[in-house]
């Protein structure tokens, strides 16, 4: 019994945006730093240190090899949060003489858009870039955007929301002609897509553990070489990381890292297969059978294990209520615990209704066919239960257009 | 020195049989979903070294999976998954 709904089993779980399970390999991998193998690896004496500073260089060899980089260029923070502060405030505040102007889009995560915010009380410009119908930036208005004193540019690979994949070699060329460093939150998409930061041209990339089941509380901040891109630490202390990041780094975690990382291109090829079919799976379950189910976010360029759906004429938080058995979220984990509907969405177009009733379905490397099925007949079930108690459903059943009707004041 | 076809099959066994020993509903149907799969994917294969060096790799795999599935049985929770229990609507 858990906030007041009783449960015989634990839900089958759909949220992989959120988090994902930490693959039993990772954890293998880890727990001997947790036992006996605990030393620190800036510990320069004795063999505690040496055999803990093998083990995170190891991880982080694995690491730079998932996204085409160079091991020195991978610098080790406590997750995408910490690598998106230090990319974009740190190489401002590093440049800050000559640049002035940083561009982002509206569907950002938090932390990016955050970070912009904070710079903007500091005294920099940001133009905060609006994004399709679609979820795609529009290169022609991210052209239209870049001044002479553009720093940087930071645009995510992949929304964790609606899933979609924005054109980064495209961006990246664009970047370069201009001699403006890229930024890039893969969060979302290391260890799922395929991602060199030479084809990417990207400068600066945040990468994290638990999204592509490693541990959490770890991640990493790419920060290219040749041409360097310098930053201003954001955390003062020994020094550590090339004294960009300081502080201990977690051996445990950065081993997990390392290891997820490994795995993730190992698998990524047998992975995108298979998740590909269950999300074509439940969008062929639930679309055959209700009407007024709509995908947010291009469906060509997205990651096929985020779907992210609107189901007209239906409350989202009772929705989600009767979905007790399904770990869904609606929107992003971040701003989920306000009511405010998803900006994300509203960055999209999709009407306030509608993203009140969006739900996110997040399917990885565990899931199975049979949570699939499962989750089709609960979402069927719950859908077609509210969409029968709905007057405004009965009204459009009847022919009513919504928009034509003038509600009255009591 | 190559696996011969009965060591092959021996250890596919062992992790078919490893793979249900998983308390964890989730990891168990993906170590056997992928132990088959890994398999299937072998089977034609004529390059002896390119056998052997998948043979290795699999040992390696149902040791990992020999270790997790008790570190698992260890720490699962007593609540099981829904897919766990066999409850229809």
């Amino acid at each position: 019994m858990m906030k007041g709904v009783q449960m015989a089993g634990r839900p089958l779980y759909l949220d992989m945006q959120a988090t994902s399970p930490v693959d039993p390999r990772v954890l293998d991998a880890m727990l001997p730093y947790y036992m006996d193998q605990f030393g620190n690896p800036h510990s320069r004496t004795h063999m505690y240190g040496w055999e803990s500073d093998e083990a995170v260089e190891k991880a982080r060899e694995q690491i730079a090899k998932l996204i085409g980089a160079n091991a020195k260029e991978i610098i080790f923070t406590s997750g995408a949060t910490e690598a998106n502060n230090i990319a974009i405030k740190g190489v401002m505040h590093f440049y800050k003489e000559k640049k002035k102007h940083v561009i982002t889009t509206q569907t950002e995560h938090k932390c990016v858009l955050d970070s912009c915010r904070h710079l903007q009380q500091e005294g920099f410009e940001v133009t905060y870039l609006p994004v399709r119908k679609d979820g795609l930036v529009d290169m022609d208005e991210l052209k239209a955007a870049i001044r002479p004193d553009t720093g940087i540019i930071s645009i995510m690979t992949v929304n964790n929301e609606i899933g979609v994949i924005q054109p980064m070699a495209e961006i990246g060329e664009l970047c370069r002609k201009n001699k403006i460093f890229l930024h890039t939150d893969a969060a979302q998409a290391a260890g799922k897509i395929p991602i060199n930061v030479d084809d990417m041209k990207v400068d600066l990339m945040s990468l994290s553990a638990h999204k592509i089941y490693g541990p959490k509380g770890v991640g990493a901040l790419y920060m290219r070489r040749r041409p360097r891109v310098r930053v201003e630490a954001q955390m003062s202390g020994g020094g550590q990381e090339r004294g960009i990041r300081s502080g201990t780094v977690p051996t445990p975690l950065a081993v997990g890292m390392g290891a997820a990382c490994e795995i993730a291109m190992e698998e990524m090829k047998h992975d995108e297969k298979y998740i590909r079919e269950l999300t074509d799976r439940l969008y062929k379950g639930i679309t055959s059978q209700l009407d007024g189910v709509i995908v947010n976010g291009s469906m060509e360029h997205r990651y096929a294990g985020n779907l992210n759906l609107s189901f007209a004429y239906v409350e989202g938080e009772s929705l989600l209520m009767g979905l007790k058995e399904v770990a869904v979220s609606s929107g992003s984990a971040c701003t989920s615990a306000s009511l405010e509907p998803s900006y994300v969405l509203r960055a999209l177009g999709v009407e306030e209704d509608m993203a009140h009733t969006s739900i996110r379905f997040g399917i990885g490397r565990f899931t199975t066919k049979e949570e699939i099925d499962r989750a089709i007949e609960l979402t069927v079930d719950q859908v077609q239960k509210l969409r029968e108690m709905s007057p405004l459903w009965e009204m459009v059943q009847e022919g009513i257009d919504l928009k034509s009707i003038q509600w009255a004041q009591h | 020195m190559a696996a011969s076809a009965g060591e092959v099959r021996h250890l596919f066994r062992a992790l078919l049989r490893e793979a249900s020993r998983f308390s964890n509903y989730n990891v168990r149907e993906y170590v056997k979903r992928r132990a088959i799969d890994a398999f299937h994917q072998y089977r034609d294969q004529s390059d002896p070294a390119v056998v052997d060096a998948a043979f290795k790799r699999g040992l390696q795999q149902l040791e990992i999976a020999r270790r997790q599935s008790l570190v698992y049985s260890l720490y699962g929770p007593r609540v099981k998954s829904i897919m766990d229990l066999r409850s229809s609507k």
